[in-house]
């Protein structure tokens, strides 16, 4: 047992997961912080990133290391268009505006019923998956498959890149600031409804790559995006609603708390690990792990 | 006899010092100008005395008896209500819903409905806000929500009404009607009231005494002409200011 | 806005249709109980919700335990009071989790309801499979003419008392809290206390509601009776209904069960889109909802 979890092996298995989760989450973690809309339907871009990677590598053989770079692509047009037809009226419009939240959750999980169904509907339930890269490398004594490892460094890389984006880039300043405060951007001089429609396509972009990574180790299927969904909110609620690192921290300490979890007990009490710990920290730190924005009275 | 006795009150939030030992009496029937510049301290003062926050140290008796620890809607009822300085209505409740609702859960706590919406239709034509009895609250003006807001805090029935700058943001018009309002309810319902106000001729005329407040402490108090005279608050009061 | 009309309006609807039994076979007394059970159901979750504006997205853990309850006391105890303890149960178990729950506001408060039901489905699965219980089936349970009537009588008790929190103070200090909860207490609404009760109101009926359906479907598997998209399905109904509206839950609870029998046993992926479509279209432009809209009586 103790063998077990001092392993290398166990590491890596949580470095992976924590890894993917910090890329769900944070695309979740921007489009709830600059415009406090709860996307359940964010697990569902998974999916459709991880349906599109497989479609380009059964018929076009495309390795999914490439094909991403048009999933992303594609995904955040599909958020622009989201936001531009769904969202900006939503959010600009006075009568909706304290109960934005709300109705924003109303709204995406509407979305999030027909993306899945619709998915059902096409490509039918049966999960699908593909061979790549599945040779086992060995590191020491850490045995793993180059298709783990690809998504690992992936999916790290690609969040190291949105912080950097966040911290330096204009575009990423200007979404801290809506974060902060909204008006206050406003009256800066701050583009809202540019750094609205950046949020949307960023927020989906990085989903979608998340699933085409999830889609090189695990069979895609209509129905996968939910389990997402909500990874991905404890995973925010547990770094601090619209706090970008708190969350990827988060991310990480949930990779871990989940997979030694589950060595130590069994796969069945996986969910009870993450919805346990999850509620738990929620009532004894509302404001998240690493979040300062106080909930409570 | 005083109605609100303040004692050695203190509140720190982090690093800053918001108030530091500030003592004061009111005594009933009187009206109190708060002044001082923003940030003094006079808006956590009034939160302190409602129960929004809990004071670091010090004391706060109504009627002789504590506050202390005792959460706002205990406070309400014990018949202190205070106004916000940024309004808050219940904006997709009707005018007379929000008022009715210090009514039934105020000091007052009417029991029946319809009695307590009674209550509040007069509280609403006193403030001039009859005619907008069915309209939501939400589409009031400024002008409109300052008066809800000191709607509900009388629906209360409160003895004892935290007025926070009920009058910035209005005309100088605006300003004399609230003023004559303000005056006739005082003299109508023997209500003791503190009156926070930047408008600073209008808390000279209103007020039987003035406080000031500079950076959390309690630098001058007395009648008005007093303190207008007083040379520290001359200098950092409307020193500043000129 | 007579809410006392509303109501004469609602239950003359819940009166009427209690000669279905009557008139039509087994297909129609079905179709009544699942109507009526969402009727109870997003009544008992607008009387939460819908009036103080704290979102529940785990409403289910209530209906879920009330199953539970009545199938875990089955040839036990008398189903009179089994269905009893299946409600008192769900109180009770809102009264524990509410007081720590009710103190997060907004999405905090719509996330931790989820979770918390995700939890307790996980834990009822957990201690089943440690008691060796996949699923448990149930026999001998009482016809379906008298789970009809069991249904509508549910119906009716979660409107009335949907009603009677609506014309009391707990009902206008609950909106005062939907509006603003600081300045409500500041006004002298008790906050916490009338959270809880109406936390605790709005379990009760759920968990009867839940004891019910187990004795209509006569089995029991925690996946089933913890389904989230049973409390998704009481946000929906309200949304499309009109949430601060006694005669909101039946009008969602009929657009919803008149799909569902058109649809779910030919085409389920198609109305599972078309629900999404409706709740899309409603939350885009009717956001108060069919009553808000159809029978709006409030200058608003």
């Amino acid at each position: 047992m103790i063998e077990t979890l001092a392993s290398g092996q166990l590491l890596f298995a949580a470095l992976a997961l924590g890894a993917t989760y910090a890329l769900v989450a944070l695309g979740l973690n921007l489009v709830y912080g600059t415009m406090r809309l709860l996307n359940v339907a964010h697990g569902d871009l998974v999916m459709l990133g991880g349906y599109l990677t497989y479609w380009a590598f059964a018929l076009g053989g495309i390795s999914p290391l490439v094909s991403l770079l048009g999933t992303a692509v594609a995904a955040a047009l599909l958020g622009a268009l989201a936001y531009r037809l769904l969202f900006r009226a939503m959010l600009g419009a006075r009568r909706t505006g304290p109960r934005v939240e709300a109705n924003s959750l109303l709204l995406f999980f509407g979305l999030s019923i027909i993306a899945q169904n619709l998915a059902a509907l096409v490509f039918s339930p049966t999960p699908r998956g593909y061979e790549y890269l599945s040779d086992v490398l060995h590191f020491g004594n850490v045995a793993l498959t180059g298709n783990r490892l690809a998504a690992l460094l992936v999916a790290a890389a690609l969040c190291l890149a949105v912080v950097l984006f966040l911290r330096w880039h204009t575009m990423g300043l200007a979404m801290r600031a809506l974060i902060e405060h909204r008006e206050a951007a406003a009256v800066v001089g701050v583009d809202i409804d540019r750094v609205q429609i950046a949020s949307f396509a960023v927020g989906f972009g990085t989903a979608a790559v998340a699933g085409a990574l999830v889609s090189m180790t695990e069979q895609v299927s209509p129905f996968m995006g939910f389990p997402f969904t909500v990874a991905a909110f404890v995973v925010i609620v547990m770094g601090g609603l619209g706090r970008l690192e708190g969350g990827i921290a988060a991310a990480f300490a949930l990779g871990l708390i989940e997979t030694y979890g589950v060595a130590l007990t069994s796969t069945n009490w996986r969910s009870i690990l993450l919805y346990g710990t999850f509620v738990a920290l929620l009532l004894a730190r509302p404001q998240g792990l690493f979040g300062r924005r106080a909930v409570m009275r | 006899m005083s109605l609100l006795e303040v004692r050695q009150l203190s509140m720190r939030f982090g690093g800053v010092q918001a108030l530091e030992r500030v003592s004061f009496t009111v005594a009933e029937g009187k009206i109190i100008g708060l002044m001082g510049a923003n940030g003094a301290g006079k808006t956590t003062l009034f939160s302190l005395i409602a129960g929004n926050e809990r004071p670091s140290s010090g004391e706060i008796l109504f009627e002789n008896q504590s506050l202390a620890g005792l959460r706002p809607d205990q406070v309400c009822r014990r018949g202190v209500a205070r106004t916000f300085q940024v309004v808050r209505p219940f904006a997709g409740l009707t005018v007379i819903e929000n008022v009715t609702t210090a009514a039934l859960f105020g000091m007052r706590r009417y029991r029946d409905r319809a009695q307590a919406r009674d209550a509040a239709a007069a509280v609403l034509q006193e403030l001039e806000l009859g005619d907008r009895a069915e309209a939501l609250a939400g589409s009031l003006t400024l002008s409109g929500q300052k008066r809800l807001e000191v709607a509900r805090a009388l629906a209360t029935g409160a003895r004892l009404v935290l007025l926070d700058e009920v009058m910035a943001g209005l005309t100088p018009m605006e300003v004399e009607a609230m003023l004559l309002t303000l005056r006739t309810l005082h003299r109508t319902r023997g209500l003791t009231l503190v009156v926070i106000e930047h408008v600073m001729r209008a808390l000279m005329q209103l007020s039987d005494e003035i406080l000031v407040l500079h950076s959390g402490r309690l630098i001058a108090q007395g009648e008005p002409p007093a303190v207008a005279s007083d040379p520290e608050v001359l200098r950092l009061y409307f020193g500043e200011a000129a | 806005m007579s809410p006392a009309r509303d109501l004469m309006v609602v239950l003359a609807l819940l009166g009427a249709s209690a000669g279905v039994p009557f008139l039509g076979g087994d297909y129609w007394i079905g179709v009544g109980i699942t109507a009526f059970m969402w009727v109870a159901l997003t009544q008992s979750w607008s009387l939460l919700s819908g009036l103080s504006g704290y979102v529940s997205l785990g409403h289910v853990v209530f209906y879920g335990l009330g199953a539970y309850v009545v199938v875990a006391s089955w040839e036990v105890l008398p189903i009179a009071v089994s269905l009893a303890l299946a409600a008192g149960a769900a109180a009770v178990f809102a009264f524990a989790t509410g007081m720590p729950v009710l103190r997060v506001r907004g999405p905090y408060f719509v996330i931790l309801t989820f979770g918390v039901a995700e939890l307790v489905k996980f834990v009822v699965m957990a201690a089943e499979a440690a008691a060796g219980n996949a699923s448990r089936l149930i026999l001998g349970t009482p016809e379906i003419e008298t789970l009809f009537f069991l249904m509508l009588a549910l119906a009716a008790a979660a409107t009335v008392l949907a009603w009677g929190v609506r014309v009391s103070r707990l009902g206008h200090g609950l909106r005062a809290i939907r509006e603003d909860e600081e300045a409500a207490e500041t006004l002298g609404v008790p906050v916490a206390r009338y959270k809880l009760l109406a936390f605790v109101l709005s379990a009760c009926i759920p968990g009867a509601v839940g004891g019910a359906m187990a004795l209509r479907n006569t089995y029991f598997e925690p996946l089933q009776a913890f389904d989230p998209m049973i409390s998704f399905s009481m946000i929906a109904m309200a949304v499309i209904g009109g949430s601060d509206d006694l005669r909101g839950p039946v009008v969602g609870a009929a657009c919803f069960v008149f799909l569902s029998e058109m649809l779910w046993a030919n085409a389920p992926q198609l109305y599972m889109i078309i629900l999404g479509l409706l709740l899309v279209i409603f939350v885009l432009f009717v956001p108060e909802g069919l009553c808000g809209r159809l029978f709006r009586s409030r200058g608003a």
